[in-house]
């Protein structure tokens, strides 16, 4: 991991280019801000179905997430403001950007993930993990037809080994097995 | 000297026991590897390894779990350089300069800093466990709820200093990570809060947060770029850092020692909490504060002082007054109590050649785990040798694995996954982790406690400022929080000057 992958160059800031900000990070920000606002604000308005505390001196259940969530709504208009007053940094002097490839292989790990949590309900965690092993070794490139499987199901194995056995954890069984 | 001839006497009782020797170093080896495993803590390893004492003499068994115990909160610190996969919460600081330090090749000396601070750490806080115990319990029985909410904001008041660029993206990631921090239980009435009816949030699993915005969002971030996805990691390089250099850092280890001394002694404050609180004094008392979290020795010395002092600290509230510091010494007085001794001043009169045996026994467990723990580093740093096609799907499944052993729960899996997805964009987009992190561990703490103290005082606000401590602890808060505000927005004024008069300059 000592190679920083690209994208490393932490496209949110904008000390590279002066005051100035990439449009992306810009769109970032704003996007980001409003789902936050979102949240928080659906947050508030899921507090007024809280109940009064018992006891007279408490604060009650409601206090602490109207608190925080209004300190978020409040830091995320700070935020936008700072990112609309900010100048837009030139196109030529915003950093390369990740291509379409590799957002493609972020989406298919993460989405490989899920799949893998869903299938180790079903077939437990043997088969479940040592396909997903061998799917995120193709992702990263590694496609060898031997080394692949070998990698996969000696790594799962392996990684049973030490919490089954050594750390008497269970790993799931999968239903389909049960 | 009473206390020194007796510790004298306990290593001579040890020396003739063989088998606690022994089972000390299985108890450091296997809390090493525990601790290194995302999802396995020291409180897991000792709570698994506790019936195994059952038959054990007590000396013998109560090392074996003060092994698992240290070795454990040190462990979490190695994968967390190495691979950012902070193997406990402690280590999630340790991983922010740690895991830079890697990347600019120096893994090994960072593991080395690690390993000697966190013996130094760990050893001196034993030494004020036996020396100072009955003064230290003292204050810590001056803590009540209004104290350990102070606690819990100065704590939180950290987020400023660790926000890295933006302190608005660290103070939004903060506040994001505390209003995630009361999904689950109510703590006063035990009403569920945002649950959406799954009985697992009831208790918000903040260790699947952890490992996904850490090691999860990592790993999806080597998924990026192809040109590095077959490439191969650095070499561990040296380990053991030079004198001069780590010469410089032993006023931060002894600074955060003593820190973490004191917190480990305050009920319901953790290692967790000494990491953060010992790296934001140090970063407060350095001349370099703008290399914190770029990857600097300091503060992995920080943390790992903070962390492996507050184990002495926690101790120590346990032995003399049955008070667990954290969730690990809550097991381990359950682990006194079924070897039929019973926890408190007592203890120190009635057995005290026992509890004596029990501290030189510590000390020797410090020194196996500086030696085991440099000695498995080069082993462990094998894994950078890996070539990153191999390494990334290995870390995706130790955090699906380590994720689904803290409950055996598959819906934690998907919170790792969730907060694994949510962790990448906020590093794309420059929102630091930490802070979410620090609010999921401050935030319950500084409610229930804030409630409980208001709910002592009849409902009056007067603890805020009429207890000492309460004061001492919010005014330090305060200035935390501000000061690196205050600083920025100088040095921000100084540069636009600097700008202005630059270009009126250049007008002329």
């Amino acid at each position: 991991m000592s190679n920083p992958p690209a994208g490393s160059e932490r496209p949110g800031s904008s000390d590279d280019t002066g005051n100035a900000m990439p449009l992306t990070t810009k769109i970032a920000n704003l996007v980001i801000s409003v789902v936050l606002i979102a949240i928080a604000a659906s947050a508030i308005a899921a507090t007024g179905d809280f109940p009064r505390s018992m006891l007279a001196t408490d604060v009650g259940a409601a206090r602490f997430p109207i608190i925080h969530a209004g300190a978020l709504i409040l830091l995320c208009l700070i935020l936008i403001a700072n990112t609309l007053r900010t100048p837009t940094a030139p196109t030529a002097t915003a950093k390369a950007q990740i291509g379409i490839a590799g957002y493609a292989g972020v989406a298919l790990g993460m989405l490989a993930t899920a799949g893998c949590i869903v299938a180790m309900e079903y077939v437990g965690y043997g088969v479940a993990t040592a396909v997903y092993m061998a799917v995120i070794m193709a992702l990263m490139g590694q496609r060898s037809p031997i080394w692949n499987p070998v990698l996969a199901v000696g790594v799962t194995a392996l990684v049973y080994g030490v919490f089954h056995y050594a750390l008497q954890v269970p790993l799931p069984v999968g239903s389909l097995f049960e | 000297m009473y206390e020194f001839d007796l510790l004298m006497n306990g290593f001579a009782t040890l020396a003739a026991n063989p088998l606690a020797i022994f089972l000390s170093l299985v108890g450091v080896t296997l809390g090493i590897i525990i601790g290194a495993l995302p999802g396995l803590t020291a409180t897991m390893g000792v709570a698994i390894l506790l019936p195994f004492t059952f038959g054990m003499d007590p000396v013998s068994g109560l090392l074996m779990i003060s092994g698992v115990f240290f070795g454990g909160v040190y462990g979490g610190s190695v994968t967390a350089i190495l691979l950012r996969i902070p193997g406990t919460p402690a280590a999630a600081a340790t991983a922010m300069d740690g895991f830079e330090l890697t990347k600019k090749g120096m893994a090994g000396v960072a593991l080395g800093t690690a390993t000697l601070s966190s013996f130094l750490g760990g050893t001196a806080s034993i030494v004020v466990l036996i020396f100072m115990a009955p003064l230290l319990a003292g204050f810590a029985l001056k803590f009540s709820a209004s104290e350990s909410f102070a606690l819990a904001v100065f704590g939180l008041s950290i987020i400023a200093s660790i926000s890295g660029r933006s302190v608005i993206k660290g103070l939004i990631a903060g506040f994001l990570g505390l209003l995630i921090a009361t999904v689950g239980m109510d703590p006063m009435d035990g009403f569920p809060r945002f649950t959406g009816g799954y009985t697992e949030l009831f208790n918000v699993p903040f260790i699947p947060v952890m490992i996904g915005l850490f090691a999860a969002a990592e790993a999806f971030k080597s998924l990026e770029d192809p040109k590095v996805r077959l490439g191969m990691a650095a070499a561990l390089g040296r380990i053991i850092p030079e004198w001069a250099t780590y010469r410089r850092l032993l006023g931060t280890v002894a600074r955060s020692t003593g820190l973490g001394v004191v917190i480990g002694i305050i009920p319901g404050a953790g290692a967790d909490i000494a990491a953060y609180v010992a790296y934001n004094e140090a970063k407060r008392f350095s001349k370099t504060p703008e290399n914190y979290g770029k990857g600097e020795l300091a503060g992995v010395a920080a943390c790992e002082a903070g962390a492996n002092g507050c184990t002495g600290g926690a101790l120590l509230t346990m032995l003399t007054l049955g008070i667990p510091g954290d969730a690990v010494t809550a097991v381990m007085l359950g682990a006194l109590t079924l070897q039929g001794l019973q926890p408190g001043p007592l203890l120190f009169k009635e057995h005290a050649e026992l509890v004596f045996t029990l501290f030189a026994g510590m000390l020797f467990c410090y020194v196996a785990m500086l030696v085991i723990g440099l000695g498995l580093l080069r082993v462990m740093g094998r894994v950078l040798q890996m070539p990153k096609s191999v390494l990334t799907p290995v870390i995706l499944v130790l955090c699906i694995v380590g994720t689904y052993a803290i409950n055996n729960s598959l819906f934690d899996i998907g919170i790792m996954l969730a907060a694994g997805v949510a962790g990448y964009f906020m590093q794309k987009w420059d929102f630091p982790a930490s802070p979410v992190v620090l609010a999921l561990i401050m935030g319950p703490m500084a409610e229930a406690n804030f409630r409980r103290a208001l709910s002592l005082s009849g409902g009056s606000y007067d603890f805020l400022y009429t207890r000492p401590i309460t004061v001492v602890l919010l005014t330090i808060a305060i200035l935390t929080l501000f000061l690196p505000l205050v600083k920025r927005w100088r040095s921000h004024r100084q540069e636009t000057r600097r700008t202005d008069a630059s270009s009126r300059l250049n007008q002329a």
